[in-house]
């Protein structure tokens, strides 16, 4: 058989864990480690939107979703969880090792903040370093899950700098509608220039990850083939639903609108911050699930002779 | 330096697997585990019909991404260039997984392991002495059956195969066969645009 007839092979179609030559979709990160993704970004999301504007219970909620939700999820992931500590092994080339070094950090200097604003347990000379020290473990946690995908070139709708971006963005824009939300509630006193601040950059956050999502498909709708398939899946396949009505439609489109037609509330902030959390937790499952690995032997110009 | 690789000459590959068999009888692979495989793709419309085969292996990149996102150390590359896997050190994260663009990843399901391929519990003798190499929940691949190499010998699944469809050798060797083979035959790389540099090439 000539490498010219093996062009053949490199026909459109998905075969699965087969021995048939084709387009496989990535099957190890599941459902969980979305879920961790999710938990990751949005703990950190909210802890740093929180520690901007000095809301105490948005720090500690932030500290829970990552130090309980994410760690929970990332356990039930692991094939060997008891082993799980040795992730941290190798910094110098892992964004995974890194992330669990910022891991370490955020909830570690998180909480002795924590402890310092509820209990003064630290003196006032170290909240300055603890304060920069969990921020900075915070913006780690929420872009180094972007990084570590950005960094898979198997993968070509993961393989770009948006990944990071994204993430980033995304877990922003949920730290602030929850603390749009839990400030709602008025149990804990807070500066009015500050809400309205959250209020705007909410606004800014939604209208920056509609352009992040825009520029995530028109990169793997001109992006290699296996790109090219997961463009498919998310805008016309069975994935496009779900994408398109929740990810864009209830996750962007819907809050926004509210936001910006509807006079603020109680119940216009928990419908938005539902309406974000659960479009931002779609869009984790689906981007996994539209992975796409390309056939073996590529559409490169090298096999086309 | 010596660095292995393999060429598969694709015009010699009839499909039938051995090489497949060879693997798993040497690895003492589990039901649903494969360290190669040789798929296939139909081509044409009847009457003018025809059956394509591609042996594909763990391609030992150079440049190996699995081994780059490894956080825990358990990928690692020989100084023959073959990239093992540690199962005592791997976590079962699942990020070299994802990171191959070849798909050769591969992991170990800890019901297999423990209960047999029935599922009862007990072990086949067969099963008896090749589990105790896997680490349940770990990722794994090809070592080009390190084992054996080291001994002199080819892998299994080169010494196998009957039409010699698989070569295997030093890639630094310029009179090697497989040296030879690429050089003569322009050996190419599958999926040369991920830069893995993958130690694995395909002649026609």
């Amino acid at each position: 058989m000539a490498i010219s007839s093996l062009k053949n092979i490199l026909r459109p179609g998905f075969v699965g864990h087969t021995f048939k030559s084709g387009y496989r979709f990535q099957r190890y990160w599941d459902k969980p480690m979305a879920i961790a993704f999710f938990c990751g970004e949005t703990g950190a999301g909210l802890f740093i939107v929180s520690m901007l504007i000095d809301f105490l219970p948005g720090v500690i909620l932030g500290l829970l979703i990552t130090g309980v939700g994410k760690t929970f999820f990332h356990l039930t992931h692991m094939g060997v969880p008891q082993k799980s500590w040795r992730a941290i092994l190798r910094p110098d080339r892992s964004w995974i090792s890194r992330g669990l070094i910022g891991i370490v950090f955020f909830v570690g200097f998180g909480t002795i903040h924590v402890a310092g604003e509820l209990f003064g347990l630290v003196p006032d000379a170290l909240m300055m370093p603890v304060y920069i020290l969990s921020m900075a473990g915070a913006m780690v946690v929420i872009v180094y899950q972007g990084f570590a995908m950005s960094h898979s070139t198997a993968i070509a709708l993961w393989s770009t700098g948006l990944m990071p971006v994204s993430s980033m963005l995304y877990g922003l824009l949920a730290g602030t509608s929850l603390v749009t939300f839990l400030t709602s509630f008025n149990m804990y006193e807070i500066d009015a220039d500050r809400l309205v601040m959250v209020s705007a950059l909410q606004i800014i956050l939604i209208v920056a990850v509609q352009l992040a999502l825009l520029s995530l498909l028109h990169g793997a709708k001109n992006g290699s083939k296996g790109a090219q398939q997961s463009y498919q899946l998310l805008t016309r396949d069975f994935l496009a639903r779900p994408f398109l009505y929740g990810v864009v439609g209830v996750g962007t489109i819907v809050p926004l609108l509210m936001l910006l037609l509807l006079p603020t509330g109680f119940i216009v902030t928990t419908i938005v911050a539902a309406c974000v959390l659960a479009g931002f937790c779609l869009f984790r499952l689906l981007v996994f699930r539209a992975g796409v690995l390309d056939p073996i032997l590529s559409p490169a110009d090298i096999f086309r002779r | 330096m010596t660095s292995y690789g393999m060429v598969f000459d694709v015009k010699r590959c009839i499909g039938c697997n051995a090489c497949t068999v060879a693997c798993k009888q040497e690895n003492s692979l589990p039901d649903g585990m494969f360290f190669t495989r040789t798929l296939s793709f139909e081509s044409g419309e009847f009457p003018n019909v025809s059956r394509s085969y591609l042996p594909t292996i763990c391609n030992h990149c150079e440049d190996a991404p699995c081994e780059k996102v490894c956080p825990s150390g358990a990928t690692y590359t020989r100084d023959d260039g073959i990239v093992m896997v540690d199962g005592k050190l791997c976590i079962g994260c699942g990020s070299c997984a994802v990171a191959c663009p070849y798909d050769m990843r591969t992991q170990v399901d800890g019901d297999i392991i423990k209960g047999g391929l029935f599922g009862d519990g007990a072990l086949t003798p067969f099963e008896e002495q090749g589990y105790s190499r896997f680490e349940c929940g770990t990722f794994t691949k090809c070592d080009f059956c390190s084992e054996r190499v080291d001994a002199g010998k080819d892998p299994a699944c080169v010494a196998t195969c009957p039409t010699d469809a698989r070569v295997f050798g030093d890639l630094d060797d310029p009179d090697s066969k497989v040296s030879r083979l690429i050089r003569e035959r322009k050996g190419q790389q599958p999926l040369p645009e991920k830069n893995t540099r993958p130690k694995v090439y395909y002649i026609d």
